[in-house]
Order: structure tokens, then C-alpha cells, then sequence
């Protein structure tokens, strides 16, 4: 069986969410299928610039095909499709010239898996939003499988993307939150699917004290890992912490990752900036607890590394996946406003019963969800299930109305149809409490 | 703060976060919404009145504030804000000469792929029709901000209402509590003048129950009397007696403390607060009563001086007489 990992970035060096999650299956895949991964050129996600050469190279092991961009992204341009199309009722045609302007436009990789549709068994793609994902399945929707990695954000109600979650061969969510978003967007029920996830590459025997030493932090601590970013709820968490932080002046900050939104000045933030895995690892280890502040996650990776190494997390609750994790797991806490941060964390840092359970849990749910034999085995049984299926009928793809229908400005506002989507945890049922039958076939 | 009863093998974040929510809901007394809880933070403690901390110059403190500035009246004259112009992508084609505004409409649309080749008129329709909204956007926050200000207008003029209000409670306050001070000073110091008036009172029991003592047993036998080591003679008693100032004025430079109380200001009294000019001329008068009191008893007493110098006798005014005349009881003793 070969399988191509289709996704619109690709490299050991980098960090950003669904990128490293398409590596990591790409790799542990690669141990029981033929896997290649089909990406372009660029390094930079907001440019899309052509960094690396085109061709085949070889990272960790895995074969990887790249593909230039035929144009960089146009900021401006980009910013007023997307106001166009979020905020006001658009045509089909807007959509797809949105979906142009955000790129990667990459028509090589397109005509690359036309061309070669019959080469791989699976194609595997990454991000649902992107122009190698739409154009990608539409090409090859037969032997598509997406990994959608949707967040509630207004690019998740437009219309052309409606036919991509209906026309792959089976769909793996991150988590039930996302599932329930994308079938209510898309009514796509009948499609297979299941909740995965992604592991992490845990580093073994991490070293709090060597952290502890080389940073000269003291006291408890939590910590924050990602990118330093308004959109990520830092600057509410800047704002609750230095509140919380008259009332108990001992607790330190760490903020690990690249800022993009100045950091307050104040004695207890401390910004570490980017970091190995390693040192990533240690602090984590040294902390008492992780903070999430983030409002839109679709999975974070990082919430999982946190339980992995026991530590309990304290996570945005107007963040639906991460709200749903910290319930499903009883290994975290959340917070909708300040006076819950400071009483959510006051209750961890204070209650070492508590602290300790919650990251015993974490723990637990980490092993029994996102352990990569788990992770391998759901994928596996997806491959092995799809096989099975060949006798069924296939999805049908819609086409694409003609000229008149693509320009007809009758599509509403994305902003509004995601805004009338359901919201808010999903919380496991009594019955299905203990075998947690969220994961799984539908 | 935050005490759960976690069992190691089992934890509910649910029932957890239904605590400390029910916990912050108890902390606030009742659902208040996050913008009251920011209002009620930012309310600074009112410190309580304390009748030691109150400053006397407090009223006229108040009534030094300055003022606030009325807030300036925008006027009539101020330009009226120009209503939002609508812009559509229509809007470019649109004539308005009635009916030949339609057909120029119409000709002006057919035309439109020849004037897309001279240049793109989406992104400056575009451009437009985002500059209305951001207009009729703008408009509706200056109208919101104006009615704002309004409210604020009237919030600051209620405040001022409420201000001379608060002025004359403040003042009535001040004026009962410095009406209290004097009260309770004037009580205290009664009350130290009944004590020195019974503590008189017993003194002179004691003198006169001596004086009983001793012309008993000068009766009993005057040899052994005018032998008696310490005790002189009737006639030397007489002649004493006459040789001493009957008025003893008390000295200026003599300090009120050591004259009433008969010996100096001890450590205790060091760190007392400065008397008021009230409190010092009543106990200046207590002191001159006590003066008078002692002289008389001095000439009175003369088997008991040790007793009368070592009291702290402080009558008070109800014991004053008049200097130059004995007290009845001084006069009995006289005659006796």
C-alpha cells in the first residue's frame, strides 16, 4: 500500500501545528505502509515563499516531493477577499478567488496527483482550508482522506469547502468538538470518520532541575508554550496574570515560543523565546501547571505533551476542544473569566492532592488516546476498513455550477453561518463514560 | 482559598468547576456581571470616621475644594454631522435623469467590459464601499459617544447636587463630634473632682478623730502628753499656728500637674496630649480650689501634714470658698 501525505509545508525544522502533526504520521506510518509526502516549496506560511528546491528529498526516512508556488500570497489582497467573503454575501466565485489568493497555489502538486492518481492507494491531506487540499481532493477524491484540523473560524462556513468534507473516502478529526462542527456544517454523517488525534514525540527522562538551574526561576510556575499571539489569548493572559500576581507574588510566568505581541514588563514573566525540544521538555517537567489562554484550538499539541509529563493544565474554556479535553480527561481546569482564572489556579497551586491527580490523569488519558500505537492502530484500521469498502459505491464529487451559478452573490455571510453552528463541549454520555465510543467509526 | 475533597484515584473536573464557580458566586454576595465586579474593585475602601483621626481643619478642608469646571455646552453652532453617503457597486453606473437615467444605465453597463480594459474598477468600488461603512460605522460611534457624554453631563450635575449634601452632613458630623469631645471632657474632669472631694472627705474623718484622740488624753493627763516624744504643747500649737500664712497662693512658675497632684509629672503622664485652653483654665481653677483646700487643712490639721502633702487633692469648684474664710468645718475646729 502507498500512501501520499499531502500538506502544505513540510520539514524537520518546523513547528506549526498541523505541519508537524502531518509529519509525525508521515514518519510512524511510514513503519507499516509506503508513505511519500507531496508539499510545496515554501517555508513561510504567510508568504508561501519558495524556500526549498524543488524535488525529492529524504527527511528522517520518509520520501518528500516538493512543489514551487506559483505565486506568493498577497497580503492586501488577501485581507480584502477575506473581508469580502466573511462579513458580506459573496458568489462561489469569490470563494474560489479567496481560496487562490490564500494559496499555497501550487498547480504542480494538483496536476502531480492527477497525473499519478493511480500510483497511491490513500492520499492524505492536511488542513482542510488550503489550496492544496481543495483542489487536492477534488482531484482525487476517490482515494482522499482529509485530516481536517478546523477551528471555529469563519473559513470553516464557506461553501466550496462544504463539498470537500462531503466527498472524501473518510475524514480523521481531531477531536469530537471538531467533528461536530464540520458535520454540522456539512452534513457529512454518511462519511467515515474517526477521532484521532495526533501523539508527541515525548523526550525521555526530562530534567526540571536542569531547568530550574540554568533559568535561576524559583517558586512555582506555570507555563505557557506557542506562539506568543494575541489571536492565542496571550494578552488576556498577560492581563490576568499581573492581576493574580499582586495576590500571590511567588507564582513565575515562563512563556516559551516566538512573540509576536510585545510582553508586559514585569519581574515575574519570564520569556525563555524559542527553545530545543529538549529544554522544552525540561521546563515543562519543572512546571506546576500548563496555561492554554487560547480561544481556537483544534488540537493542541501542546495540552497533550503537558499530561504526558503529568502536568495538570489550566485551559481557556471558551475554547470548545480544550473545555472538552479537560472534562473528558479530568486532568484540567478552565477559566471563562479572571475570577475563575484566579481561583482555578489558586486551587491547583494550593491543593497538592489535586495537582497531582489531575496530572495522573492527564497521564492516563495521554496513554490511552494519544499513545502512538493507538494513533498508528486508528489510521491503520481506517486503511484497512477503506479496503473493505472498495465494493460500495463511491462518494460523488458535485461539480462545480457553471459561470452564471459561480458569480450569483447568494452565499451568505461565512461569519454567520459559523456563528449558528453548535457550540460548546462534548461532554461523554454515562453510558459511554468508561468506553469512551466517541472514538471510532460512525 | 481552595479546598476539595480529592480522592487520589478520582477527580470530577465538572463537580470542581461547579465548586469555584458556586465559590465565586458566594465571594460576590449575588450574580453580579463582570462590568460590576470591575466597578466594585475600583471603588476605593471609604475609610470610617474615627473621632481621633478626624482633623479640625477638616470642614474648612472641604470647603476648599475646588469646584469642578462645568462641562463646556457644544452650543448651536456647532456643524451638524453630514449624513453617510451609500456606496454600492452599482452606485458607479447609477444616473438619475428619470427615465434616460435608465438608459444610460444600461449603456453604461454594456460599456463596462470596454472600460475594464482601460483599467480594474472592482478594487476602487470595493475601496468605496468600505469607506461607507467605515462612515456609517463612524457616525453611529460619535452618536453613541454623544449620548454618552450627555449622560456623563448628567451624572456630574447630580454629583454636584450631591456634593453640597454631602458637605453639610459632613459639617453637622464635625460639629456634634467636637460638641461630644468637650462633653466628655468636661465629664472627666467632674469625675476627678468628686474623687478629690471624697478622698478630702475622708481626710478630714481621719484628722478629726485624731484631734478627738489627743484632747482625751490631754484630759486624761497633761504631763504625759507634753512628754509624749513628737507631739508639742497647746500653747506652741497655738503659736505655730499663727506664725503660718493663712492664704497660700500658688506659685506661677509652679506647674499645674506638680501643684494638683502634689509631686511631679511622672513617666506615665509624659506622653499625654496637650490639654486644650478649656480643659487647662478648669484645671487651673481645680488646682486653685485644691490650693485653698490644702491651706485650710494645713491650718487645721497640723498632727497630720505627711497625709495632707502626699494626697492628690484636686476639689473641685464645688469646694471652693472664699479664701478668707474658713471652711465650717476649719472653723469648728477652732473653736475647739
Amino acid at each position: 500500500m502507498k500512501l501520499a501525505v499531502v500538506v502544505q509545508r513540510y520539514g524537520a525544522d518546523l513547528n506549526g501545528g498541523a505541519e508537524l502533526h502531518a509529519r509525525y504520521i508521515a514518519e510512524r506510518l511510514a513503519k507499516h505502509v509506503e508513505v511519500e509526502v507531496l508539499t510545496t516549496c515554501a517555508e513561510d506560511y504567510i508568504s508561501w515563499h519558495n524556500q526549498f528546491e524543488p524535488g525529492v528529498e529524504q527527511i528522517n526516512g520518509v520520501p518528500v516531493r516538493r512543489f514551487p508556488v506559483s505565486r506568493e500570497r498577497n497580503v492586501e489582497d488577501f485581507g480584502r477577499r477575506s473581508i469580502q467573503i466573511f462579513e458580506h454575501k459573496h458568489s462561489l466565485a469569490a470563494e474560489l478567488a479567496w481560496l487562490r489568493s490564500e494559496g499555497p497555489t501550487s498547480p504542480k502538486l494538483i496536476n502531480h496527483l492527477r497525473r499519478h492518481n493511480q500510483t497511491y492507494d490513500y492520499c492524505l491531506f492536511f488542513s482542510y482550508r488550503y489550496y492544496h487540499s481543495y483542489h487536492g481532493i477534488r482531484a482525487t477524491s476517490q482515494k482522499a482522506i482529509l485530516v481536517p484540523t478546523a477551528e471555529r473560524d469563519p473559513a470553516l462556513g464557506l461553501r466550496i469547502f462544504r463539498d470537500s468534507f462531503r466527498s472524501v473516502r473518510a475524514l480523521m478529526y481531531n477531536s469530537p468538538e471538531e467533528q461536530t462542527l464540520i458535520q454540522a456544517v456539512s452534513d457529512n454523517g454518511d462519511v467515515p470518520c474517526v477521532v484521532v488525534g495526533v501523539g508527541s514525540e515525548i523526550k525521555a527522562n526530562p530534567e526540571p532541575e536542569r531547568f530550574r538551574q540554568t533559568s535561576g526561576i524559583k517558586g512555582p510556575v506555570m507555563i505557557y508554550i506557542g506562539r506568543i499571539d494575541k489571536n492565542k489569548g496571550c494578552g488576556e493572559l498577560f492581563d490576568y496574570f499581573q492581576r493574580y500576581s499582586r495576590l500571590s507574588p511567588n507564582l513565575t510566568l515562563v512563556l516559551i515560543g516566538k512573540t509576536v505581541i510585545p510582553i508586559p514588563d514585569h519581574p515575574k514573566i519570564r520569556h525563555l523565546g524559542f527553545v530545543t525540544d529538549q529544554q522544552k521538555f525540561d521546563a515543562l517537567a519543572a512546571s506546576d501547571l500548563l496555561v492554554m489562554p487560547s480561544y481556537y484550538e483544534s488540537l493542541s499539541m501542546v495540552t497533550l505533551e503537558a499530561w504526558a509529563l503529568g502536568r495538570p493544565v489550566l485551559a481557556n474554556g471558551r475554547c470548545d476542544v480544550l473545555c472538552g479535553q479537560s472534562i473528558r480527561s479530568n486532568a484540567g481546569l478552565y477559566y471563562e473569566n479572571y475570577e475563575e482564572f484566579a481561583e482555578t489556579l489558586q486551587a491547583i497551586l494550593l491543593n497538592r492532592t489535586l495537582q497531582k491527580t489531575l496530572g495522573q490523569n492527564g497521564q492516563a488519558y495521554f496513554g490511552k488516546h494519544y499513545s502512538w500505537p493507538v494513533i498508528e492502530r486508528k489510521y491503520l484500521d481506517v486503511l484497512d476498513l477503506l479496503d473493505r469498502e472498495t465494493t460500495g459505491p463511491p462518494r460523488k464529487l458535485q461539480p462545480l455550477p457553471g459561470w452564471f451559478g459561480r458569480h450569483r452573490a447568494d452565499l451568505p455571510p461565512s461569519r454567520s453561518v459559523v456563528e449558528g453552528l453548535p457550540s460548546g463541549p462534548v461532554l461523554p454520555s454515562p453510558t459511554s463514560a468508561s468506553s469512551q465510543t466517541w472514538v471510532g467509526f460512525s | 482559598m481552595a479546598e476539595f475533597n480529592i480522592q487520589s484515584d478520582s477527580v470530577d473536573v465538572t463537580k470542581i468547576m461547579g465548586e469555584i464557580r458556586q465559590r465565586i458566586r458566594e465571594k460576590r454576595g449575588t450574580d453580579y456581571t463582570e462590568q460590576q465586579i470591575h466597578e466594585l474593585a475600583n471603588v476605593k475602601l471609604e475609610q470610617f470616621l474615627d473621632p481621633r483621626q478626624v482633623r479640625s481643619d477638616l470642614v474648612e478642608h472641604y470647603r476648599n475644594l475646588d469646584p469642578l469646571d462645568p462641562i463646556p455646552d457644544s452650543g448651536p453652532g456647532t456643524d451638524p454631522i453630514p449624513e453617510a453617503v451609500k456606496f454600492d457597486k452599482e452606485t458607479i453606473y447609477v444616473s438619475s435623469r428619470g427615465l434616460m437615467g435608465t438608459l444610460i444605465r444600461l449603456i453604461r453597463r454594456l460599456l463596462n467590459p470596454i472600460l475594464r480594459l482601460f483599467f480594474n474598477p472592482d478594487p476602487i468600488i470595493f475601496a468605496m464601499s468600505r469607506q461607507a461603512e467605515i462612515n456609517i460605522k463612524t457616525l453611529e460611534l460619535l452618536r453613541r459617544q454623544t449620548e454618552q457624554m450627555e449622560q456623563i453631563g448628567k451624572k456630574f450635575a447630580a454629583r454636584e447636587a450631591l456634593d453640597t449634601l454631602n458637605y453639610e452632613v459632613l459639617n453637622n458630623l464635625v460639629v456634634e463630634m467636637t460638641r461630644l469631645a468637650v462633653d466628655m471632657k468636661n465629664h472627666k474632669m467632674q469625675v476627678e473632682s468628686v474623687a478629690g472631694r471624697l478622698d478630702f472627705d475622708e481626710r478630714r474623718a481621719k484628722a478629726l478623730e485624731t484631734v478627738v484622740q489627743n484632747r482625751s488624753s490631754a484630759q486624761d493627763g497633761p504631763s504625759n502628753t507634753a512628754e509624749t516624744p513628737g507631739t508639742a504643747p497647746a500653747s506652741n500649737r497655738s503659736r505655730r499656728r499663727r506664725r503660718r500664712p493663712r492664704r497660700r497662693v500658688v506659685p506661677s512658675t509652679q506647674t499645674p500637674e506638680t501643684t494638683a497632684s502634689g509631686r511631679s509629672a511622672s513617666p506615665q503622664n509624659a506622653g499625654k496630649k496637650p490639654e486644650t485652653a478649656d480643659s487647662q483654665s478648669l484645671r487651673a481653677q481645680a488646682i486653685t480650689d485644691s490650693a485653698k483646700a490644702k491651706a485650710a487643712s494645713t491650718s487645721r490639721e497640723p498632727a497630720e501634714p505627711r497625709a495632707a502633702e502626699s494626697s492628690p487633692v484636686t476639689p473641685s469648684s464645688q469646694n471652693v470658698v472664699d479664701p478668707g474664710v474658713a471652711p465650717p468645718e476649719a472653723r469648728d475646729t477652732d473653736d475647739q
